[in-house]
């Protein structure tokens, strides 16, 4: 079982230091590995820090990747959560827009598959993953789930140095 | 199955559709499909509101509408074309569930001109599409005066134009850098609108 109880710590971290980065935006398509991350973003609760996130769920996450850029170019910071499965979706809007218009949008990408035992679909992309985000130098961070801040500190100051879509790859479930 | 739309007497142009979204709209944020649809927006007004996609086709919707998230005070249409809404149908669900102002003006030329004129799927209903997916309001338009008359309430709207293929070249491409595009949206899009 990969989900979690609503509004786990990590998760909870994560987003948490999100918004203290200036995230205004999250949109994705989800995953069990995020679960977490989805319901505090469906359901914030009385969490005043997570109320400046808006979350816009999507439908394939080459559009998510699409709003966010949009808000991006408007001068918001905007963050996309997706399963390793949707980066073949994204690789066209990465390629085409991301990396020609110099747009940067945080990815939080999970990652089946990564020890060859998930379910047979992931074993590809999950064997690839690093590879593949090497070959288009998109700069990512694995997230340590004692330091989600610092991970997140990570992923953005990469992102931003690069002026480059960042990964935060999500390696066990939050 | 229900016949295809036709657009019998061809009467409109991408020209006139984006000369009247640029009349009825001066202020407006402007996303542009890719193809010859960014050059005719590049060539008939070159505005700092203007984002030229280049490649990306299918994103001019989501684009914008990260735009109206971002923006929500600001009127930003997503100029889109008949072969790139249908690469990306499950945008109109998203961009309806939104709850922004978002126009999507989808330019219904029956082809993929840019590449040589070859026909899309089929000229399908997008008024009906639009509507099934929770558009506001949703216009069919085939001549100038039908265009002139669309009256587009509260969005998220959809100004579905059929219109003949051109009969003209497509005009000089965007001479800005994709970066330089960025910076004159941003700042646009941050300038107090009156």
């Amino acid at each position: 079982m990969h989900t979690t109880t609503v509004g786990s710590t990590t998760a909870r971290d994560l987003l948490h230091s999100l918004v203290d980065h200036g995230y205004t935006l999250a949109t994705g398509v989800p995953c069990s590995l995020l679960n977490g991350a989805f319901r505090l973003l469906e359901e914030p609760g009385d969490d005043a820090r997570l109320a400046g996130l808006r979350y816009v769920p999507a439908p394939r996450e080459d559009s998510a990747v699409g709003i966010a850029s949009g808000a991006v170019v408007a001068g918001e910071r905007a963050v996309v959560l997706m399963q390793n499965s949707g980066l073949g979706y994204c690789l066209n809007v990465i390629t085409s827009f991301n990396l020609i218009y110099d747009v940067p949008v945080l990815l939080i990408v999970s990652w089946r598959g990564h020890d060859g035992n998930d379910a047979v679909e992931h074993d590809v992309i999950g064997a690839e993953l690093l590879r593949l985000l090497d070959l288009f130098r998109l700069p990512h961070t694995v997230l340590d789930p004692a330091d989600p801040a610092g991970s997140v500190s990570t992923a953005i100051d990469q992102m931003d140095k690069e002026q480059r879509c960042g990964v935060l790859i999500v390696r066990e479930g939050i | 199955m229900p016949a295809p739309l036709l657009a019998p007497a061809f009467e409109l142009s991408l020209s006139e559709v984006v000369r009247e979204m640029l009349v009825r709209h001066p202020d407006a944020l402007i996303v542009s499909t890719c193809g010859f649809t960014s050059r005719e927006l590049f060539n008939a007004a070159d505005r700092p509101e203007n984002f030229y996609l280049v490649g990306s086709m299918g994103m001019s919707a989501p684009v914008a509408l990260g735009l109206a998230l971002a923006r929500p005070e600001r009127t930003v249409i997503a100029l889109d074309g008949d072969g790139s809404l249908l690469m990306n149908l499950s945008v109109l669900p998203l961009v309806a569930a939104s709850g922004t102002r978002l126009l999507h003006v989808v330019v219904d030329n029956g082809m993929h001109e840019s590449t040589g004129g070859q026909s899309t799927v089929q000229r399908s209903d997008f008024v009906a599409l639009a509507l099934a997916a929770g558009y506001r309001s949703a216009v069919r338009v085939e001549t100038a005066a039908e265009l002139r008359a669309a009256e587009l309430t509260e969005g998220p709207a959809l100004l579905h134009a059929l219109t003949g293929p051109r009969t003209d070249g497509p005009g000089r491409r965007v001479t800005h850098t994709p970066q330089e595009i960025v910076e004159r949206v941003r700042t646009a899009a941050n300038r107090p609108v009156n």
